[in-house]
């Protein structure tokens, strides 16, 4: 028995269909039609990669600059925040914070952090101390803030600091002032909150992104008939005359956030001497996928974004997958390599999505749960990934942070999470507003979420392959 | 009242004190002790009135006080020449005394000595060598020259003094009221706020016990120095200036420091929690950090290296500056320290060459030294230092870095600030750590020496101490013997015994039966001592059945006739450790706990010092004939548990198999008793060692203590086990003779060694052990290890071009410094290198190379020598009591595929004149003109191509982002850029390595054509 079920969250229309009114036999008007041709609405798309892409690589040089730029282009956001929040505070830097008085600091925050995994901990004579390898995250309540600046770092103390909430990269300021043993007791603590943001267009009929991520191709476990289905919908091989048209013809672009293989972490330390007879191996899934992505491909207009454990490189930001690899769909012009991450204008509404690291770190090294709540945070940020490049690995750039949000998004997204999620998060006093999406693991989930370009209304579709 | 707990003694001259010492001398020793109140006040009080002396024997029974008379006159004519003082006498008096040497069973109690009591403690070394010349007794009549061995005239003054006036190093002593009296601030002498005089005999000590076990919150300060180096040389302090100085003063039993503070040459910015001090001028900054010490009036001076870096830097800085008055650290006001070359030799811990520098009234304790001292380290730099103990890695800023800093502004200043005070911070929570000043504290309370002791000489003085303070109670004197001379012409004598080793590998239970403080135990089971021991042909005359003979012939009377001192000695301290254990076990307070600990830890070192103290030949009182009999008893007792061993634990006696005794060393034997069960070995073991310790005479007792199972033995001294202590699970490796932890090693044999122990003895399994050799064997012909792990390392002790051999990191240190001065290793670097491939037949010498030019230019690492010169011998060592043929492992399949890096142009030779040219990435055939990535026999293999080639740059990628940011962590600061170039960091070659790698591996990926 198989079902397929569309479960409007936000949305109005709950449709549900079940397997065997999909497989009816076609009405007899549309027989002529073959199978699988939906007339499919156009948005007009334009990439925006450009910030992400990296020509030349350049390795002799160390993440300080990252911290530096950060910190130039942020401090002036963060100081205004300060001023808006505590009028009257005199904000300064670290060097010349008096002895007495309340001040206001802005910095980047470092989380002194116990648990927190090192390379070192490769060369602990005690293997037992590696415990913390596996563990779903490394916060405890020892731990501890510090802000730096260009000049010094500072110790934080005090019960008002959300220290939970907090990551290492993260440029905020607070206002405090300092103990007698040098610490800097915080009040309050601000960030520089939501960037500004372009108005959000008027679509004026209904058209859909479909965002998906987690394909795990590859995945003993998971059932390729649920990938097929998938693929099979979309291309609107499937479904009744009214959900082919009112839906699948409707979905304008396909976005696939990342996790097209699944995970080849075992495969990433090439050290013992026969590894590269299992490497090749490993290669097998690539050329499934490249089927799927082919079928997608000739149906829709798709984006791929290479994820954690594609065969793309490992910082981020990760460079676009490479057409050799799938040699059949890079033959569509369809096909649109993507980095990850990844930004795009649909019928002017601004995207902007990774295939979900930079969330999975921040909840490794805080003690936010949901998923929502850390993309909230991030555009309150006003950073997509504060935690590169400390506990996620990212390019060494030089003068340059791609990842400092300089505008807010219509759409934020992140693949790879467990579970969907959505919110709309909003500035106070009606200023931008952006679609917060978790887009959970389709391998696990068997989760699509359809964004409505002209409502930002989210409505994931599940995909179940029941068995008896 | 005034209680104090000193913590140093010393002596100086000075004018005769007029109420406490009254005397027609002009310049007499005044003894002065340092220390702190309960309250925490510093003290120095003046003990006057202590005259040195030593003894004689006297000529005559029959010599009177007339005679006595005589001859202090006579010597008196004798020093009058060659007294620098400007007394009008030099002999006070001699002074009958009826005393008994120490040396040989004495059957009468007591005999005439002469106390010869001098002016000034300089002349007791004078004055003995006339005895020992020959003095003519002129009065006598006889007109013959009179010799003598003298006594007790090779104790210093110092402790001469507390001796007789039982004070022991670090205890509390008291001047009673009334007897003593203040000095008026204005008129210190000294920068101690109180200051009293007494005469000696006024003063009360409290032995260290009960209430008097406790500590006084004495001042710790703690110090760091950076100096600005000249391009490609070790700062030097007639050139180079000192550009910050950190300071932190914390009193004892504090958890933080009371005062942190640098001073730095030219202004730097503000640090939290550290007051800054900035000069533009350095002599400014040297007299104001002179200011700091006396305002803080500091009991201990701690820091790492200080007594070979830091502080004689200061100090020649000072002289280079013309500042004279900057010399005034001690606690006397204005008198300088001093500072001269010695050298310490001892058996125990080598010889050295340092800086003595006095500084009156403050201890100095320098924690390289005794970290030296009492631990085993591959490496004793302060970063290893500080992962070892700590746990945590130090930034290491290059000296060449730190001119940078200096030159660059406030900020960069305020860096180098802080480098400077985690440095001054690390030394004090070593000490911390390591419980340093319980220790020593205690250590100098049971031995009797002044702190400053512990340090500064050898094992010798302490047991020396303790001879002298136990004699003088059974009125016994100890000669003052010639010495041995050259310490390798001492006689030698056999040592201890090792039964020839079973090696073989046991998976069944090994049982060790260990005898319990082996020496001392014999010393008293026997009693062998200097008082006890009967001089060659004099055997006959004391009836047999007093005697001991030991095993190799010597005589000693038993305690029916005469108790020794050493066993006494030894049985005080054994009896003092019980019950400080005891204590240790009772106290909740964790400070008491420490001090407890500290003391039992320093009777023990204590009760095993002294069989070495009569072994050694440069000693104070040599005797071998004690050492002798001592190892010839440990001999017979070994072989005798052997043999009782095997005659009771056959099969013969009912028990299940055969008992074998696999090996014996020094106080210790394996018994192997056959049984498969590890709590029956136990079982064995326990009864063993009761039914054997019967034999002997107590103390002597054998011990069981673990059980190895399994036990690897290889050789003599060379084996390894897994040691169980309780029958349910085992405790830890237990290893001796393998793990070479010696730096010359490359850390590559450690961890190979490590593993396959654990593979071995822990997990049991052998075959695992083999292949995981054969893989780090592979992975070494792949070049696929981490650098580091190749690296050795030696220490340039003179300069390159002053060595007369050519060895192979002299030769890299002349060949860097043609390269770049400012990075060249300087005199007292320890040079690292790794071992490169080079031309046929060079010398081995020639191969070397610094691990980072290798890396940089691709210079191929020379794995074979590496397989041949470092791993071949311990593996086989470690895998021949297992496999048959342990060879296999160095040769075979795994050893077939072998990866050379191709080296760069810059590296020279026949690179200069290759030709470079693309090769498929798949199949490695040279490509046509219009093929960038893969030939067209694999183009259509090229997405697998591509992928592996991605996967490689993701491994890279995930490295060099980790080893980047936890170098970031380490320095503190995410803005800056990483300085440190700490060698002995785990990830610094890796995180060289890494970096290169990945810029290559990078470009070949971007060989496949655009995005």
């Amino acid at each position: 028995m198989m079902e397929v079920e569309v479960a409007g969250l936000e949305a109005p229309p709950q449709l549900k269909g079940t397997y065997d009114e999909l497989l009816a036999a076609p009405a007899s008007d549309d027989a002529a039609a073959p199978t699988g041709t939906v007339v499919r609405m156009a948005a007009s798309f334009t990439p925006k990669d450009n910030r992400f892409l990296l020509k030349n690589r350049d390795y002799d040089r160390q993440y300080s600059q990252l911290y530096y730029y950060r910190l130039e282009q942020m401090r002036k956001h963060a100081e205004e925040a300060a001023q808006r929040a505590w009028p009257g505070i005199q904000v300064v830097h670290i060097l010349s914070v008096p002895e007495e008085g309340e001040v206001a600091i802005a910095g980047t925050l470092y989380k002194e952090m116990a648990l927190k995994p090192s390379i070192l901990d490769e060369y602990v004579k005690d293997r037992t101390m590696s415990q913390q390898l596996g563990r779903a995250r490394f916060t405890q309540p020892d731990d501890r803030l510090i802000l730096e600046d260009e000049g010094a770092r500072l110790a934080l103390c005090g019960d008002k600091l959300p220290v939970g909430e907090c990551v290492t990269g993260v440029v905020a300021a607070v206002r405090g002032h300092v103990l007698p043993n040098g610490d800097f007791e915080a009040l309050d603590l601000c960030y520089a909150g939501l960037p500004p943001q372009a108005p959000l267009p008027a679509v004026g009929e209904d058209k859909y992104v479909a965002l998906v991520s987690g394909l795990g191709v590859g995945d003993g476990e998971s059932s390729p008939l649920r990938l097929e289905l998938l693929v099979d919908y979309l291309s609107g091989l499937l479904g009744g005359e009214q959900e082919r048209g009112q839906v699948v013809g409707r979905i304008a672009r396909v976005v696939v956030a990342g996790g097209l293989l699944k995970s080849n972490a075992d495969l990433s330390q090439p050290t013992a001497y026969s590894s590269v007879r299992q490497q090749a191996a490993a290669l097998g899934p690539v050329r499934d996928v490249d089927m799927a992505l082919t079928e997608l491909a000739a149906a829709v207009p798709l984006g791929i974004m290479p994820g954690a454990g594609d065969p793309a490189n490992y910082t981020l930001p990760q460079q676009p997958l490479h057409r050799c690899m799938f040699p059949g769909a890079a033959a569509y012009s369809t096909l649109h390599r993507a980095t990850n991450p990844h930004e795009f204008e649909l019928d002017g509404v601004t995207f902007l999505g990774t295939s979900g690291q930079n969330v999975d770190d921040v909840c490794r090294y805080s003690e936010l749960e949901d998923r929502v709540t850390i993309l909230e945070k991030l555009l309150r940020w006003r950073h997509l990934a504060p935690t590169a490049p400390d506990t996620l690995a990212a390019y060494p750039y030089f003068n340059n942070d791609p990842f400092i949000l300089r505008s807010t998004p219509h759409v934020l997204f992140a693949g790879g999470q467990p579970q969907f999620g959505t919110a709309l998060v909003e500035e106070e006093a009606g200023g931008a507003a952006c679609r917060v999406v978790a887009v959970p693991n389709f391998c696990t989930t068997g989760c699509v979420v359809l964004v409505n370009l002209a409502t930002l209304y989210c409505q994931p579709i599940y995909f179940d392959a029941l068995q008896d | 009242m005034l209680v104090f707990q000193q913590l140093e003694v010393d002596y100086t001259f000075g004018a005769p004190h007029p109420v406490y010492y009254p005397t027609d001398l002009k310049e007499v020793p005044v003894v002065r002790m340092f220390g702190v109140t309960e309250a925490g006040n510093s003290v120095a009080a003046f003990v006057h009135g202590f005259e040195p002396y030593f003894y004689v024997d006297a000529p005559s029974a029959a010599f009177s006080p007339d005679d006595c008379q005589a001859l202090a006159a006579e010597l008196n004519a004798l020093l009058a020449g060659r007294d620098k003082s400007r007394n009008p006498r030099q002999c006070l008096r001699v002074e009958l005394a009826r005393k008994q040497t120490m040396m040989y069973y004495q059957p009468q109690p007591s005999r005439l000595f002469l106390k010869i009591v001098l002016s000034v403690p300089t002349l007791v070394t004078t004055c003995k060598k006339l005895f020992e010349e020959g003095i003519s007794l002129k009065w006598m009549g006889n007109g013959k020259y009179y010799r003598s061995t003298t006594y007790e005239s090779n104790v210093l003054y110092a402790l001469r003094f507390m001796i007789d006036c039982s004070v022991v190093g670090g205890n509390w002593v008291e001047l009673p009221a009334g007897s003593y009296m203040l000095v008026a601030p204005q008129g210190h002498q000294t920068h101690c706020q109180l200051e009293a005089h007494l005469n000696y005999s006024e003063l009360v000590s409290h032995a260290p016990e009960g209430e008097w076990a406790k500590m006084a919150p004495f001042r710790i300060l703690s110090v760091d120095i950076e100096c600005q180096g000249r391009k490609g040389h070790f700062p030097e302090p007639e050139h180079d200036p000192v550009i910050q100085i950190a300071s932190l003063v914390t009193e004892f039993g504090k958890k933080q420091p009371a005062v942190r503070n640098i001073m730095t040459l030219k202004s730097c910015a503000p640090i939290t929690g550290a007051e800054v001090m900035s000069f533009d001028d350095e002599k400014a900054l040297l007299l104001r950090w002179r200011d700091l010490v006396l305002e803080a009036d500091p009991d201990i001076i701690i820091g790492y290296n200080i007594v070979n870096f830091d502080l004689p830097y200061l100090l020649n800085r000072a002289d280079t500056l013309k500042i004279p008055q900057f010399w005034t650290w001690g606690r006397l006001r204005n008198r300088r320290c001093r500072m001269k070359d010695a050298r310490f030799s001892s058996k125990a811990y080598g010889t050295h060459d340092f800086k003595e520098i006095s500084i009156e009234g403050r201890v100095q304790f320098d924690l390289l030294q005794a970290i030296q001292r009492d631990h085993k380290l591959s490496s004793y730099s302060l970063n290893s230092v500080s992962a070892h103990f700590l746990g945590e890695q130090k930034e290491d800023v290059h000296h060449s870095d730190i001119s940078k800093l200096q030159d660059g502004n406030a900020e960069s200043r305020r860096r180098l600030a802080i480098y400077c005070l985690k440095d001054a911070y690390l030394p004090q929570r070593l000490v911390d750590k390591l419980m340093y000043m319980y220790n020593y504290v205690e250590m100098a309370r049971v031995t009797g020496v002044p702190m400053s002791y512990l340090l500064s000489r050898g094992q010798s003085i302490k047991v020396f101490s303790q001879i002298l303070r136990k004699s003088r109670t059974k009125n016994l004197v100890v000669p003052n013997m010639k010495r041995g001379g050259d310490p390798n012409e001492g006689v030698a004598y056999e040592g201890a015994t090792v039964l020839e080793p079973k090696a073989g590998y046991y998976d069944k239970p090994v049982a060790t039966l260990d005898f319990a403080s082996l020496y001392p135990s014999i010393m008293m089971a026997h009693n062998l001592c200097y008082t006890t021991l009967v001089p060659k042909g004099h055997e006959n005359m004391f009836p047999k059945e007093h005697l001991t003979i030991s095993p190799n012939g010597d005589t000693f009377v038993k305690s029916s006739l005469a108790t020794g001192v050493l066993p006494e000695i030894l049985q005080e301290l054994l009896a003092a450790r019980k019950r400080a254990r005891k204590d240790m076990g009772e106290a909740t307070d964790p400070f008491l706990r420490a001090v407890f600990n500290g003391r039992q830890m320093a009777l023990k070192v204590s009760a095993n010092s002294v069989y070495g103290f009569t072994g050694a030949t440069v000693g104070a009182l040599p005797c071998l004939e004690i050492s002798s009999s001592v190892t010839s008893f440990g001999r017979e007792m070994i072989m005798e548990t052997r043999r009782r061993v095997m005659e009771k634990y056959n099969r013969a006696n009912g028990y299940t198999h055969d008992a074998d005794v696999i090996y014996g060393d020094t106080d210790s034997v394996m018994v192997y008793f056959g049984v498969d069960d590890t709590a029956a070995a136990m079982q064995l073991g326990l009864e063993a060692a009761e039914e054997v310790s019967k034999a002997f005479i107590k103390p002597i007792k054998l011990e069981f203590e673990k059980v190895y199972n399994p036990y690897l033995l290889i050789s003599k001294k060379r084996y390894a086990g897994l040691l169980w202590t309780k029958p349910e699970k085992w405790d830890k490796i237990d290893t001796k003779g393998i793990e070479t932890v010696r730096r010359d090693n490359c850390l590559l044999v450690r961890n190979v060694v490590t593993t396959c122990l654990e593979k071995i003895l822990v997990e049991r399994a052998p075959g695992e052990a083999c292949d995981y050799v054969k893989g780090v064997i592979s992975d070494l012909l792949m070049n696929k290890l981490d650098l580091s792990l190749l690296v050795i390392s030696k220490g340039l002790t003179q300069d390159a071009d002053d060595y007369e051999n050519k060895a192979a990191h002299v030769e890299l240190a002349k060949k860097m410094k043609k390269r770049d001065l400012a990075t060249a290793p300087a005199v007292g670097d320890r040079v690292p290198y790794v071992i490169v491939k080079a031309a046929k037949g060079a010398k081995a010498y020639e191969k070397a190379e610094d691990p980072i030019y290798a890396l940089r230019n691709n210079l191929p690492i020379d794995c074979q020598h590496y397989l041949d010169h470092h791993l071949a011998q311990p593996l086989m060592r470690l895998f021949e009591p297992i496999m048959k043929n342990p060879k296999e492992l160095l040769t075979g399949a795994h050893t077939r595929s072998i990866m050379v890096t191709t080296p760069s142009v810059a590296s020279g030779g026949i690179m200069k004149f290759a030709q470079k040219r693309l090769t498929c990435l798949g199949c490695r055939a040279p490509l046509g003109k219009s093929e960038q990535t893969v030939c067209k026999h694999c183009k259509d293999k090229e997405g697998e191509v591509y992928q592996r080639t991605v996967l490689g740059v993701n491994d890279l990628e995930a490295q060099f982002s980790a080893l980047w940011t936890q170098c970031q962590r380490c320095q503190g600061s995410l803005h800056q850029d990483v300085l440190c170039r700490s060698r002995d960091c785990p990830i610094f070659y890796r995180r060289m390595k890494v970096q290169k790698e990945l810029g290559e591996a990078q470009a070949t990926l971007q060989r496949f054509e655009e995005w």
